[in-house]
């Protein structure tokens, strides 16, 4: 895993363990933007999920795989990016989860959904899936 | 790894983790859990007053156990969430479902 890419990018690699280091990187950066504490969590929460995603998914539990995040911000809205280069996403095989039935499994996405504005993905590039989470910030 | 800490309450056992219950975490969690229950400790309490952050993997740890733990005649009651944590059990609605305490006295007086 390495964290030398350009500012407001962090480059990690497919292992869950990595997760973590990921949240202190998010931490400073979403610091340095004059992001509440509150909304830190949930977005570190959204990026984790999406991370996740790509790990379980995309590259199928294997290590050793880039995943880059990058954040960009200005005083109205922040926009993440998640970068995987694994397999597509694919929106039909997504099912929303039923919490009726007390899912173990399948909520990510319904959490990631929660904390930000806008979540899109492209799968136009050659490989892999980019993730865009946009969270319009509050006006004092 | 995460500290994971297992105590005795008279016949309720109580599983206190430390750090973030993440994907990276979520496997040591569920072996835990689950070889309590393997071993017929079906009274569980988790007390979550030491974690700041969890994760749908380790939400979807935790709910098996549960599922686990009831199958087998028991439950998996969870006590002292953390502001963040325990709005993650609502967005999910999860906070209706589980038995959840506030303090880890409460949750092993609610055994009985």
């Amino acid at each position: 895993m390495r964290d030398g890419g350009p500012e407001g990018t962090f480059v990690l690699t497919s292992e869950p363990q990595h997760l973590a280091r990921l949240r202190d990187w998010l931490r400073g950066e979403l610091t340095r933007l004059k992001v509440e504490n509150q909304e830190q969590f949930g977005l570190q929460v959204a990026v984790g999920e999406i991370c996740s995603n790509s790990i379980r998914h995309a590259y199928a539990g294997l290590g050793g795989k880039p995943i880059h995040v990058s954040v960009q911000g200005n005083e109205n809205r922040l926009v993440i990016e998640v970068r995987d280069f694994g397999k597509k996403f694919d929106p039909e095989a997504y099912r929303p989860p039923d919490f009726e039935a007390v899912p173990e499994g399948g909520i990510g996405l319904h959490l990631v959904r929660q904390f930000v504005d806008e979540l899109s993905y492209d799968v136009t590039q050659e490989q892999g899936t980019r993730w865009t989470l946009v969270k319009y910030r509050r006006r004092e | 790894m995460m500290e994971i800490q297992v105590a005795q309450s008279q016949d309720v056992t109580v599983v206190v983790p430390t750090g973030d219950l993440d994907m990276g975490a979520a496997d040591q969690v569920r072996r835990v859990l689950t070889e309590l229950i393997d071993k017929g400790q079906l009274k569980l309490v988790m007390d979550l007053g030491g974690v700041g952050y969890i994760d749908s993997s380790g939400l979807g740890t935790l709910v098996a156990a549960m599922k686990q733990a009831r199958a087998a005649g028991g439950n998996l009651k969870l006590c002292a969430l953390q502001d963040d944590v325990r709005s993650i059990f609502e967005m999910t609605r999860l906070i209706k479902v589980m038995s959840v305490h506030a303090t880890r006295q409460e949750a092993v007086a609610s055994w009985g």
